[in-house]
């Protein structure tokens, strides 16, 4: 990166402790500092809400995702309005006029204590393993990237994120958050706009998706009804609606956000903001990513795109490898060679060949990723997260690099502030204050909640530097989310839809839900978007059995 | 402590902004929702 990158880089960090610590300031009770006082307008709690949702691993990860595979990824969102819809007209109102600080909380009012720390206890199970990898994820990208070692990036991602959500808890989240927002949309647009801008005089936008087109990467609609294949278009609408329903209805992290609103109004605007713009906004990431595959037509991409990866193998010098590299030149001389007959009205017969040269860039470097492989012992290679930030640093202007840099910062911050907060306040409203000191006063409270945000934000740290020990166990670990959002679907399900369900009906119901979610991941090929819908119907359908037994038997 | 589970009586009452009801506002997202994904799917298959 150039001298001016770093600066803006530098600037950004500096500036936006700075603010969360303005933002955060006086804090005298834990509504204030756990709720922000219940005072937020609805634009700054949407953005949040949008913030917390797109972490680091989102941008970069998807438009990687569309430079390789294509746009499929986007039918993930299509449940999301109709989801967001529902939860404005059930579950929303109910969280807002309870005056409840957890999601959880709710469901002792509705059921018992046991279904309330049974929930609360599957959210910071779900939640707490994955928040460590929600900082090493992007921490690792960015070390390769930046040069530096994987704890420096941990330390300095995770510890000012810490700082001032300890200091100022909510409020510092949101506010930030909408700063954060803001940022990462001009970075959406000016990478956009530099995608377009860097294509060749000659070959124009149209030109770039007929081309990415040809390769099945504008593909997004797949009406496939396999419960099996990934990224259909019924997963998406169906599987992402119920994933939708679960994360911003029942996960802490997102619900306490909205409930910081200062009316049940601004409450359910911030999600419908949310419901209007999340499907654009994604579109557009993806679509960048398809055209930085079109620009690297024009431009020769690495032979790998993780620069240490590379320069392992070339230290190696495996003998294969001049063969590979000559194989990749030939294979993308080939490729732009075909890509400017098409373009120059050779469709569709200059297709196939354009198609035929595309497969040997790929077969070429499926060539390298074996030496790599190979090279690891047989470990997994997968370099498409580290295909946007190597665009970004080799072709945007000074400055405008620091400032995309800062943009996956600020992605990856926005989601850990959110996850330290909501953590928290779970393990302090649900455990502490239920079970410990029930009366305490604001200041011991206030206290306790910030060591418990630097507890949450510490193991957190702690896991994302031990991360690259577990291997693939990080995957698992990442999809955690999925694995519990269906009981806890489930249980609010219950609580809100069936007014005849108890309270040994949602619990019991919440275990055996849990246990067909672990029979999924274990046993079955089903994809993970269906196990939310899956695990969610059959904690409604079990407990709702379990009540009317326990009624019949009651009678 | 269980309650019924029917949704309590509304008591909010800050004006539904630009829609002027709640129902309009939901028919809107949806509308919209549905247009974005026609317009994805004109996208998707468009003859470039």
């Amino acid at each position: 990166m150039d001298r001016l990158d770093w600066a803006v880089l530098a600037a950004y960090m500096v500036a936006i402790v700075a603010f969360g610590v303005w933002a955060g300031r006086g804090n005298q009770r834990i509504d204030e500092f756990f709720l922000a006082g219940r005072r937020m307008r609805w634009w700054a709690v949407g953005l949040s809400v949008m913030a917390t949702q797109i972490s680091a691993i989102t941008f970069v990860g998807t438009t990687g995702q569309a430079y390789t595979d294509g746009m499929r990824f986007l039918v993930f969102y299509f449940g999301l309005p109709f989801a967001m819809v529902v939860l404005c007209v059930t579950v929303v109102p109910f969280f807002y006029r309870a005056r409840v600080f957890t999601a959880y909380e709710y469901l002792e009012k509705r059921f018992d204590l046991k279904t309330r720390t049974l929930t609360s206890l599957l959210f910071l199970f779900g939640r707490g393993l994955s928040v460590g990898v929600t900082l090493y994820a992007p921490s690792l990208v960015l070390s390769v990237i930046l040069g530096w070692s994987e704890t420096t990036t941990i330390l300095l991602m995770g510890g000012s994120t810490i700082a001032y959500v300890i200091y100022g808890g909510n409020r510092s989240v949101i506010w930030t958050d909408v700063v954060q927002m803001a940022i990462i949309w001009f970075g959406i647009f000016l990478c956009f706009g530099v995608a377009i801008a860097q294509l060749p005089a000659h070959f124009g936008l149209r030109d770039a998706l007929a081309l990415a087109h040809t390769t099945g990467r504008l593909r997004i609609m797949d009406p496939s009804p396999s419960l099996t294949a990934p990224y259909t278009l019924w997963s998406g609408l169906v599987g992402g609606f119920f994933i939708m329903l679960s994360y911003f209805g029942c996960d802490q992290s997102q619900v306490q956000r909205y409930l910081a609103g200062s009316s049940l109004t601004q409450s359910r605007l911030s999600l419908l903001f949310n419901a209007f713009l999340k499907v654009p906004m994604q579109f557009l990431i993806l679509l960048t990513g398809v055209l930085v595959f079109v620009f690297y037509h024009f431009h020769t991409p690495p032979l790998l795109w993780n620069v240490v990866e590379m320069r392992k193998l070339e230290s190696a010098a495996p003998p294969e490898l001049p063969g590979v590299r000559a194989r990749y030149e030939a294979a993308l001389a080939a490729r732009r060679e075909a890509a400017e007959s098409f373009a120059q009205g050779g469709r569709p017969a200059g297709a196939a060949a354009y198609l035929a040269a595309n497969q040997e860039v790929d077969a070429a470097r499926r060539q390298a990723i074996a030496l790599v492989e190979g090279l690891n012992g047989g470990k997994r290679y997968n370099d498409t997260n580290y295909i946007f930030p190597s665009y970004v640093l080799a072709n945007l202007p000074a400055g405008l690099a620091g400032l995309v840099i800062a943009v996956i910062f600020a992605a990856a911050m926005s989601t850990l502030s959110g996850e330290f907060n909501s953590l928290a306040t779970a393990t302090m409203i649900d455990f502490y204050k239920r079970f410990v000191r029930p009366a305490a006063s604001d200041a011991d409270d206030l206290l306790v909640s910030r060591i418990l945000t630097a507890l949450w934000g510490g193991f957190a740290v702690l896991v994302a530097l031990q991360a690259g020990r577990f291997g693939s166990a990080i995957e698992t670990v990442n999809r955690f989310g999925s694995y519990v959002y269906g009981p806890i679907l489930g249980i609010f399900a219950l609580a809100v839809l069936a007014p005849g369900a108890s309270a040994r009906g949602a619990f019991w119901g919440g275990i055996a839900g849990e246990a067909v979610v672990c029979w999924l991941v274990l046993r079955s090929p089903v994809h993970f978007l269906w196990y939310t819908l899956i695990g969610a119907a059959a904690v409604f359908a079990i407990g709702l059995v379990i009540s009317a037994a326990l009624r019949a038997e009651a009678a | 402590m269980e309650d019924t589970g029917r949704a309590p009586t509304p008591d909010d009452h800050d004006p539904v902004p630009i829609f002027g009801t709640w129902r309009r506002i939901y028919a809107a997202v949806v509308v919209c929702a549905v247009l974005v994904m026609g317009l994805v799917a004109l996208f998707s298959s468009w003859p470039y």
